[in-house]
């Protein structure tokens, strides 16, 4: 409280690029406003399903129901899947909700300032605090998807191999990769509001070309979903680490772990040094 | 606390908007690519499209001030707030800001609609800086002040509008700032509610720097010392606050008066003098001799002179005796009044007179003439009130 009595703020049109210390000062606020980005995601958590009787269970439904159809076409040879490592339905149920996880930080974090509404012109506040706290539906709707996988797993009598323990590195990587493209499109979106459009669209068609509801493909060119799709290396390390295979593509998982990390950085940069002057075009 | 203490120091500071959106999305677009590339920022000049909401404005308040930001709608004032705020970015010129900065631009940003009260002030909390631990503690504070003990646990989309402030101003008090700003937030509460903030700011003023937009002069200049008067960003006059609303009252009046002449169809002001002039001693005699010109003919009128000071206040009015009806016939369509003030008992200050035109039953108003002339009383400053009496004291 003392230091914050005697500090002083200073506004102008000048770069935060000259500032010193940028990382450490997003570094500093991001500690500050912790707080507050888990009050904003209970805040999330309580009012979404209020007014709804089914509630949580939305959270299920659809994955349930795509995981089902698609078992029932394969099953039926409507077309060809190919062989899973894993029982086909604990292939497509995993990576869909892995997917789901991705996809739903991603479209969380682009919308986050754009549903915020008047915060963002109104109150003065670490805006990040916004984007941090919108992963917070789609971790929790992942980890109430893991009942019914759990579920699936004892009725298959499945056991996920020991690997599995690293399984919530690869998952850190697609959350930071969700949240650094989240930033970038958080911001733009505040100006530009087709943003949320192109990236539903793009979810849509992404879950189709990665590796979620088949397995990947070996043959050419359809290995081309495998690397391509950036998504595709650190899901397919999840398949592996969960079916307690060798890791796949090693190195494509390194860079791409390295390139995740590299878009949060990025993204969390820019937002926080554009926001300033975009928030009177929200 | 030393005389020096200045806790706002705003230099030269602009700021532009867009007049299109499409252009503000290509603008803002630009923006951010020079940002994130470190480009040179475009702010300095104006572009297509583009104007100056908030020109060239200086400032300074100190710990113990309150500065009072008055204005038309649009003039740039809570453009300036925001900037104050750091919600915006300057365009050009600097902020420097000591201290803890609490702000209410708008009351209830951030209510979540359908949280509870209680819930949403913790929400709320957080979002101004609070820890969890704060608001637990000022909790019950909160709720007091707000006098929202029985609704506390409903949802705040059943709240009027008047509950919503109450909620607002009572968390966003709590939060302690040494730098308070406040922008037209209080308008929509109750009598006993916007009392109860008043006195809190002004307790308040004494440990911080308070700057607040309204447009309700009364109580600006009531809770102000320094007033900033605004227009199309400009900064028209600083200073003094009893001198910066005479000039707002007189600004508006002017343009009243070349409005009420092209709206008015019955009947148009042709000229208001006072005599022998406009600047009159206390206790002197005074004759306000009216030119009117109507436009139809026929009608029977009375006159209703109000005699307002420049916060709106109404010191006292006169009714024309009904019983003389000023009847208008064909031939004469310009009239000429007389008001004989005798013994003009106004405190020292300036006042402005407004002329009403009504039916002999007061039941329709055929014109209004608002703040059609305006007069100087000089004379004893130590008195108090509105209006005052010839006086003499004797000391024994």
């Amino acid at each position: 409280m003392k230091n914050e009595k005697d500090k002083i703020q200073i506004y102008s049109a000048r770069q935060s690029h000259h500032k010193k210390n940028l990382w450490l000062e997003m570094e500093q606020e991001l500690i500050a406003s912790r707080e507050l980005i888990w009050r904003l995601m209970l805040r999330d958590f309580s009012v979404r399903y209020r007014q709804s009787i089914l509630g949580y269970i939305w959270a299920i439904f659809p994955q349930i129901i795509t995981v089902a159809i698609f078992t029932f076409l394969a099953r039926h040879r409507v077309f060809d899947m190919g062989g899973t490592t894993m029982p086909y339905v604990i292939h497509a149920l995993w990576s869909v909700s892995v997917w789901q996880l991705f996809a739903g930080c991603l479209i969380g974090c682009t919308n986050s300032l754009v549903n915020a509404g008047s915060l963002v012109t109104k109150i003065n506040f670490p805006k990040e605090a916004l984007v941090f706290s919108a992963i917070g539906q789609a971790l929790l709707d992942f980890m109430i998807r893991l009942f019914p996988i759990t579920m699936v797993f004892i009725w298959y009598g499945f056991v996920p191999s020991w690997h599995s323990v690293f399984i919530p590195f690869v998952l850190m990587s697609i959350i930071l990769m969700a949240l650094g493209v989240g930033f970038i499109m958080a911001i733009i979106n505040l100006v530009l509001r087709d943003m949320g459009n192109v990236i539903s669209m793009i979810l849509t068609f992404g879950m189709f070309l990665a590796p979620i509801l088949y397995p990947p493909p070996i043959k050419e060119p359809f290995n081309i979903v495998n690397y391509a799709n950036p998504f595709s290396p650190l899901l397919i390390a999840t398949q592996n680490l969960l079916a307690g295979q060798d890791l796949m593509q090693t190195e494509l998982l390194a860079l791409m772990s390295a390139i995740s990390l590299g878009i949060f950085l990025f993204g969390w940069r820019m937002f926080h040094i554009t926001m300033p002057r975009i928030a009177e075009r929200a | 606390m030393s005389d020096d203490d200045v806790l706002i120091k705003v230099e030269n500071v602009s700021k532009k908007f867009c007049k299109s959106l499409k252009q503000s999305m290509l603008y803002g677009i630009e923006d951010i690519a020079r940002d994130t590339l470190n480009l040179k920022a475009t702010s300095d000049v104006l572009r297509k499209d583009e104007f100056w909401a908030v020109d060239d404005v200086s400032f300074e308040v100190k710990r113990g001030e309150c500065l009072g930001i008055i204005g038309r709608n649009g003039a740039g004032k809570s453009t300036l707030l925001k900037m104050l705020n750091g919600i915006f970015m300057p365009d050009k010129g600097t902020i420097t800001i000591k201290g803890k900065v609490g702000a209410l631009i708008e009351v209830g940003a951030g209510f979540h609609p359908m949280l509870t009260g209680r819930e949403n002030i913790y929400v709320n909390g957080s979002i101004l800086g609070m820890s969890k631990r704060e608001i637990d503690g000022k909790f019950d504070e909160i709720v007091e002040f707000a006098e929202l003990e029985e609704f506390i646990d409903m949802p705040v989309k059943h709240y009027s509008s008047g509950m919503y402030v109450r909620l607002g101003f009572a968390i966003a008090a709590q939060v302690e700032p040494d730098v308070l700003i406040l922008d037209e937030v209080l308008a929509v509460g109750d009598l006993g509610f916007s009392a109860k903030c008043y006195k809190y700011i002004s307790d308040f003023k004494r440990k911080s720097a308070v700057i607040l937009v309204s447009h309700d002069m009364r109580n600006i200049s009531r809770m102000s010392n320094v007033g900033l008067f605004f227009s199309k960003g400009k900064v028209i006059s600083y200073g003094d606050i009893q001198n910066t609303v005479e000039l707002y009252r007189s600004y508006f009046s002017e343009n009243d008066i070349k409005r009420t002449k092209h709206d008015s169809e019955i009947l148009t002001v042709l000229s208001v003098n006072s005599l022998p002039k406009n600047r009159v001693k206390q206790y002197s005699d005074l004759v306000i001799e009216i030119s009117l010109y109507s436009h139809i003919k026929n009608i029977n009128i009375i006159f209703n002179m109000a005699i307002h000071k420049s916060d709106g206040t109404h010191c006292c009015g006169f009714i024309s005796d009904p019983k003389k009806i000023t009847n208008i016939s064909k031939n004469s369509s310009k009239i000429n009044i007389d008001l004989y003030l005798s013994k003009l008992r106004l405190m020292p200050g300036e006042y402005y007179f407004s002329l009403y035109i009504w039916n002999v039953d007061q039941t329709e108003r055929f014109s209004a003439f608002e703040n059609c002339h305006k007069i100087t009383v000089i004379g004893d400053e130590r008195t108090q009130g509105i209006v005052t009496l010839e006086h003499k004291w004797k000391i024994k």
